[in-house]
């Protein structure tokens, strides 16, 4: 573990002048590291920002289509995924894009910024690659300056980038700036965040953790604080106490307020100056929270292929379990507010849920093919994690033991084929107890659990296909992602894009049935289930066959 | 009896790099055997193959009596790996691992695990991620070493070891000899071979250059010595063994082979010696001595 053997000689770092000294050549290889990915991030916001504005477009067609939305925007459950929704009661495209979809553009910022601030310093600090840089002429500040600028720089660039959107498609110029600054600000709040996170632990993931908490509290606290002030009564105070309620309390296109950003900078730099603070009172390498001690022995369980998969696997389980059930209720309990906003919605909305008459069913097959995909994401990745094994050695000592090939994947493919299913269920569960809790209907728990736990096979096929591409290519796991993007395409867009039937049938997500608005198509459910073991037993014939990966 | 290692002419390339081009090794039954060779000679590949974990492209392989490419589940009961470079869970500590790791295999000796953690000083409670280089390379011994196996594949076993610890690693190692096993161990370091090894092969570019016991092998360690006489040392020069004999000012430097090095010291007691020093060859200046071709230049900057 590093130690302080790189501090600088204690006369040297007293002064300012030199505790920051290389910031600008650090900053520069910075930004040399990041050509990509700061591009990503900051067109990326925007682009998503013109896709919100597009989408509305497309879908909003007279004035009638917007008071449509009101309804459903306007109710609680509207506020907490959206906002206080200033000026809804006058509703123009503008103010509903800056008060509905603004949110996840804010997030969006925050993430970047945390995110940002915890890749340049305590992960270069965990993985010994700052020591190096620390061990040249560089202050003892330099490090935690030049992110803050690289991130600060990041955030303008994106406020500037949405208002530019939003001026280009003609709302006003003012209101379009504010709306950017308000995202921008965002994004600062959570770098100063992450400027303190970055100083307790010694490891970039509980670093990034700990801000992803904060990010996630600040949308929780403004949620609940929006859904008060749209009631009317309640504590509506609460979107006070959030750096994303300070961004939403702007208002742009409706009061123009630019004072609550004051509360955004002050708190930014509050928060990077407690993170420079403490820098000080730690040593290189190390955290202010010392790292805990775990189990100096296995338990009794651990003592096979299959039980060291689950060990592996369980954590992201735990944490996977935990966002859908909490994402299920939420959107479960949008059920009736939705639907009473759906009577007057858009047509081609309404048709994307199964015509007027099914509109319940409709949005429940819906949420369940949703669901479906994000699991189907989960698979993804948990493949990716099997990959991450062989490529990082640590396979290699394992498969030295009696443990063959093939029971090592399978341990693997099983645990998240089980996970899969599992998640399903929670998933299922959690929308069921929403939407009955919303409708007062309890028969839909049932409807949903099947709805959700009948896309199972979908989601082994696609683990499956991931298993056999890693096996035969690990480097081209990546391309299964597109087996998803289309499932995506073809659940919701079909209607939309007129896509042939035999493209959309390309989708494994496409042939069980979006139940309870279409019957499950028990066919379908055998082959893919008798497919999906077809492909793996291909992956089992390829690994034998080739050579394991080393790390040297 | 049956040796534990047998490889003959065994090829493996990556793609047009050849790891191994015609290499053969015995070693047999319950000797410790030294497999010395620079970074990158193919020393891990062997290893690997000899796991079943890379599949060779010519050549034959039977480790313990059977072909470690088909028959590698029933092969890793009877033997423990350490790997050159060992990787662990972040999330599981020490002694999961070790433990882990010992289940797999097969079988599980609390009392040796527990004796040979105390050996090693090591804290079992730690998280893998927070584990130096060293204690993760302890971890793998340790799971390796409490294991009832017949075989030992040691890549360069103690490669992140203070010298305390190779100490242990040493006594460790001639109670396996003493226990009947059998131990394969890759280093690029001639000394520590050395003092463990009854037979040593050394590998370069793929190929073995020299295998053979310690005194076959007497040839190749010629020792640097370095000393300060009061009286000229010329009468060195007609010693037998004696090469590159360089003298000023009564600081005179030369190279002995091992054979003649005792004869040499007495030479050097009565040309009353007041100061002596004097080095092991590293494995590099041997290669480059008796094998140099493509080493010169590498090797003659690292020797000057």
């Amino acid at each position: 573990m590093a130690t302080t053997t790189v501090r600088r000689p204690a006369a040297a770092g007293l002064s300012a002048g030199n505790a920051v000294t290389g910031t600008g050549t650090l900053l520069r290889f910075m930004l040399r590291r990041d050509r990509i990915r700061f591009p990503a991030w900051t067109l990326g916001l925007a682009l998503l920002m013109t896709y919100f504005a597009t989408a509305l477009d497309t879908i909003v067609q007279s004035p009638a289509d917007l008071e449509g939305l009101t309804a459903f925007s306007g109710s609680p459950a509207g506020a907490l995924f959206g906002g206080p929704g200033f000026g809804f009661d006058n509703l123009t495209i503008e103010r509903f894009l800056a008060g509905q979809y603004g949110l996840h553009v804010a997030v969006g910022a925050g993430l970047m910024g945390l995110l940002t601030v915890v890749r340049h310093t305590r992960a270069e600090e965990r993985s010994g690659r700052a020591e190096l840089i620390r061990a040249n002429v560089v202050g003892r500040h330099a490090q935690l300056t030049a992110t803050l600028i690289l991130a600060a720089t990041m955030a303008v660039l994106v406020g500037l980038l949405i208002a530019g959107t939003m001026a280009s498609r003609g709302f006003d110029v003012g209101g379009s700036l504010l709306f950017g600054a308000s995202i921008g600000a965002a994004g600062l709040a959570f770098a100063g965040v992450a400027a303190v996170t970055v100083q307790l632990s010694e490891y970039p993931r509980a670093a990034s953790g700990m801000a992803g908490a904060a990010l996630g509290a600040a949308f929780v606290l403004r949620g609940l604080g929006d859904m008060a002030a749209v009631q009317g009564s309640g504590p509506s105070w609460l979107s006070w106490l959030s750096p994303i309620g300070w961004s939403q309390q702007t208002a742009p296109y409706v009061h123009n307020r630019w004072w609550p950003l004051a509360i955004s900078l002050g708190f930014a730099v509050a928060a990077g100056t407690v993170g420079y603070a403490l820098s000080r009172r730690r040593d290189f390498g190390a955290g202010l929270v010392p790292p805990r001690p775990g189990s100096p022995r296995a338990a009794a369980w651990l003592a096979s292929p299959f039980a060291l998969a689950f060990r592996l696997h369980r954590a992201s389980l735990i944490g996977w379990s935990a966002a859908l059930l909490v994402a299920g209720l939420a959107y479960g309990s949008f059920t009736q507010p939705l639907l009473d906003g759906l009577a007057d919605a858009p047509e081609d909305l309404v048709a994307l849920m199964g015509g007027s008459e099914n509109l319940l069913d409709g949005y429940l097959g819906m949420m369940a093919l949703t669901m479906g995909l994000v699991v189907g994401v989960y698979a993804v990745l948990a493949v990716q994690s099997v990959r991450a094994e062989e490529a990082d050695g640590r396979a290699e000592p394992v498969l030295a033991t009696a443990v063959s090939r093939a029971v090592w994947l399978a341990s693997h493919v099983a645990v998240a084929a089980i996970g899969a299913l599992w998640l399903l269920l929670v998933a299922g569960l959690g929308i069921g107890a929403g939407a009955a809790i919303s409708t007062d209907d309890a028969g839909l728990i049932g409807e949903l659990l099947l709805g959700h736990l009948a896309h199972t096979p979908a989601v082994w096929l696609v683990l499956t296909a991931a298993t056999l591409v890693y096996a035969v290519a690990p480097r081209a796991l990546p391309v299964i992602w597109v087996v998803l993007g289309w499932g995506l395409i073809a659940g919701y867009f079909a209607p939309i894009l007129d896509i042939p039937d035999a493209a959309l049938r390309l989708s494994p997500f496409e042939h069980i049935g979006e139940y309870p608005l279409e019957d499950i198509n028990l066919i379908a459910v055998s082959v893919l289930t008798v497919l999906s073991a077809a492909v793996f037993q291909a992956a089992v014939v390829v690994i034998r066959r080739r050579d394991l990966a080393g790390r040297a | 009896m049956n040796p534990a290692i047998d490889i003959y002419h065994l090829d493996k390339s990556f793609g047009r790099v050849k790891a191994l081009d015609g290499l053969d090794l015995r070693v047999a039954t319950g000797t410790v055997h030294g497999f010395l060779g620079p970074n990158g000679a193919g020393k891990s590949t062997t290893i690997r193959i000899l796991l079943g974990l890379l599949r060779a492209d010519a050549g034959q392989v039977r480790l313990l009596g059977s072909d470690p490419w088909a028959d590698a589940v029933t092969l890793h009961r009877r033997l423990a790996y350490v790997p050159g470079d060992v990787e662990l869970w972040p999330n599981l500590t020490g002694g999961e691992v070790i433990d882990l790791f010992a289940r797999l295999r097969g079988g599980t000796d609390p009392v040796r695990r527990d004796e040979l953690c105390q050996r090693f000083d090591l804290d079992p409670s730690k998280k893998g991620r927070t584990y130096s280089k060293g204690n993760r390379q302890k971890v793998a011994l340790i799971a390796a070493l409490a294991s009832d196996v017949e075989l030992l594949l040691l890549d360069e076993p103690t490669a992140g070891l203070d010298p305390l610890m190779e100490a242990v690693f040493q006594e460790c190692i001639r109670e396996a000899k003493d226990a009947g096993r059998t131990v394969l161990l890759s280093s690029h370091i001639l000394a520590q071979v050395e003092v463990l090894a009854d037979q040593i092969s050394i590998i370069r570019q793929g190929t073995i250059v020299e295998t053979g016991s310690l005194t076959d092998l007497r040839h190749l360690t010629r020792t640097s010595v370095d000393a300060i006489t009061d009286r000229p040392a010329e009468s060195l020069r007609d010693l037998s063994g004696v090469h590159n004999l360089r003298s000023e000012d009564g600081h005179i430097r030369f190279e002995v082979d091992g054979d003649h090095l005792a004869a040499a010291v007495r030479r050097l007691g009565d040309l009353d010696v007041q100061g002596l020093t004097v080095r092991p060859p590293t494995l590099e200046q041997l290669l480059l001595r008796h094998y140099g071709d493509q080493l010169v230049h590498k090797g003659a900057a690292e020797v000057a």
